[in-house]
């Protein structure tokens, strides 16, 4: 059942190109596909260990940067980049995790926001690396070939297929790692980290390889970002907003389940983009409304609670 | 150098008054309300709109805005706050998150993201004792947020009610059970703070530029304040306020103008590590 739903999903979200050629909605699927790939990476840390990060920007800021100067600097091709980006964004998530995991609940999350500023403001003044506030521009992709093929970059489809494999890569990966032992040891944390210790848990290596591996899916969607968009400055991907929009998206959906980014960014990013669309400005309205809903009447979020009802709809048949 | 001093402890004593209300709000209900910085934001506007519309000075306007905040911030307690205390910080620190950009982005909707300035006639009047220059607008602010801040420090240490705050914000069971009605405490608290916060905008909107996404960059420096003063310690924020405004303005002398905020973060972040109950925190216990 479980598999035939996942693989249902699957199977619409890789057939979407074909049913429209719309590029609104192309992009649109784009955009919330790259968001499930953020709301992931912060579930594997804020969801399923607890740990609250407000600072997430950072890691897809650091890949995006990666993988524009890498192809601008060095010429490497950016789906290379793309993978660097999300082993720089771990890398740069080692320091900062052994300083901030010093610290629990909200003392973390408050830790995490100030070093995303502090890197926000780095790469704003570094303008040897980054160019500062201007930001990095890349006008053309390189050539590549799948099959006999060549790829054709202006069109969205390449793209979308592209975060397609990423977001579904992601959620693969977030199932194997709930049914770790590391995923374990992390529900152990989250509901009681003094126990989890004093039964043998190291826990700040447990954290430390989670936020890493969150780092590194944030990382790879920020070179995607890169890639797509062909754009970065630092205020486009180093913002407090972003951090905030991952945490809500897998909060929206349901904390600590594989489907719930992939629901909250179907029902966010749609909403928050139609509004855009229409109005312009003030397309988060949502996201905050959304988020104190959640909070207030649906802790577990969307797909929590659409999961709640089916198991009473079911017990209640059974009886 | 004296000049710097100058500009920094104005500027703090301003800083200050908003990490006073952050801090009594998380002293009281244990909540690090991540839409305070909004609520600055919306004081500024009022402020804007004061003069524009209706002619009014920010420096009688606060008289208005104020109390208003003061009833503003009861309001979001009673119908948004209450109901998510109980399920712990981590629960209201997302759940104030949530407000956070719903009024940020509402003000984005209503007023755009327009950068707007508040021009008062006496603004560029020359005022330099002892050589120093001392924008007047901000010196009257300064004025205010002392008068303001020690008005606060005096009702909380010699009042009924402040007691009753303070003694909430030590052990609520232990308050409780002395008869103090915890809930009404938390609405009045939070009702203050976000006055404190409201009065802070509108004695801030002269000196700074105003939008609506402001309250993001004022409610990350309000937090290296008050974790500098160790969270729930008002004089500790007061202290805290005058440190940052001061580390801020010497920093840009001295260090770098680009890196002056980077150097209040990474105090911060110092803090956070090595003396997590804030500079203050031994002598205060």
């Amino acid at each position: 059942m479980r598999r035939a739903v996942a693989a249902g999903t699957i199977g619409v979200v890789l057939a979407i190109p074909f049913l429209t050629t719309n590029q609104f909605l192309v992009h649109l699927g784009i955009t919330v596909l790259m968001w499930t790939v953020l709301g992931t990476a912060w579930n594997l840390l804020g969801g399923y260990a607890g740990q609250v990060s407000f600072g997430h920007a950072t890691f897809f800021g650091v890949g995006a940067y990666t993988m524009m100067i890498l192809y601008l600097k060095l010429g490497l091709a950016p789906w290379y980049g793309m993978v660097l980006g999300g082993i720089v964004g771990a890398l740069v998530s080692l320091p900062i995790g052994l300083i901030c995991f010093r610290l629990r609940g909200p003392y973390f999350s408050l830790a995490t926001l100030a070093v995303a500023e502090i890197v926000r403001l780095v790469a704003l003044n570094w303008e040897a690396l980054t160019s500062g506030p201007v930001g990095l521009l890349i006008t053309t992709l390189p050539q590549v070939s799948v099959g006999s093929r060549s790829v054709n970059w202006e069109s969205k489809v390449p793209f979308y297929y592209l975060v397609a494999i990423l977001a579904v890569g992601a959620m693969l990966a977030t199932y194997g790692f709930s049914r770790s032992r590391l995923g374990a040891y992390l529900l152990a944390i989250r509901e009681d980290e003094d126990t989890a210790e004093s039964i043998g848990i190291d826990t700040v290596r447990a954290k430390v390889t989670t936020l890493a591996f969150s780092a590194f899916l944030a990382g790879v969607a920020g070179g995607f970002y890169g890639m797509y968009f062909r754009y970065v400055d630092p205020d486009a991907v180093f913002p407090i907003a972003l951090s905030v929009e991952m945490v809500f998206i897998a909060v929206v959906g349901g904390l600590a389940t594989v489907a719930g980014p992939i629901i909250g960014a179907i029902f966010l990013v749609t909403v928050s983009e139609l509004f855009r669309e229409r109005f312009l400005v003030g397309h988060l309205i949502f996201y905050g409304l959304c988020m104190m809903l959640a909070i207030r009447y649906l802790p577990e979020g969307i797909w929590g609670g659409i999961r709640r009802a089916f198991t009473t709809y079911v017990a209640a048949k059974r009886s | 150098m004296v000049q710097s001093l100058v500009s920094g402890v104005l500027t703090g004593s301003l800083y200050a008054m908003i990490g006073v209300g952050l801090t009594v709000v998380f002293g009281v209900m244990r909540i690090i309300n991540l839409a305070h910085g909004e609520l600055v934001m919306l004081g500024m506007y009022g402020a804007f709109w004061g003069l524009t519309l209706w002619k009014l000075d920010p420096f009688v306007s606060i008289l208005l805005w104020t109390p208003l905040m003061f009833l503003v911030g009861m309001l979001v307690y009673r119908f948004l706050l209450q109901a998510i205390i109980p399920g712990g910080e981590l629960n209201t620190l997302l759940y104030t998150a949530g407000l956070s950009l719903l009024i940020a982005n509402l003000a984005l909707f209503v007023w755009t993201g327009d950068y707007r300035t508040i021009k008062l006639p006496y603004a560029m009047l020359p005022m330099r004792p002892f050589g120093i220059a001392v924008p007047i607008p901000l010196a009257i602010a300064f004025g205010l947020a002392i008068l303001i801040t020690g008005a606060l420090y005096f009702f909380l240490t010699r009042t009924d009610l402040g007691r009753a705050i303070r003694a909430t914000s030590q052990n609520p069971e232990a308050a409780a059970l002395m008869g103090v009605a915890v809930d009404r405490i938390s609405m009045i608290t939070f009702g203050l703070g976000s006055a404190l916060a409201g009065a802070a905008g509108v004695l801030l909107a002269p000196s700074l530029y105003l939008y609506p996404t402001v309250g993001e960059i004022l409610i990350s420096k309000c937090f290296v304040i008050v974790v500098l003063g160790g969270l729930g310690s008002v004089s500790g924020a007061i202290a805290g306020g005058v440190l940052l405004g001061l580390v801020e303005s010497l920093g840009a002398v001295y260090v770098s103008v680009a890196y002056k905020d980077t150097i209040g973060f990474v105090i911060f972040l110092l803090v956070l590590l090595f003396r997590p109950s804030g500079l203050l925190g031994v002598a205060k216990s």
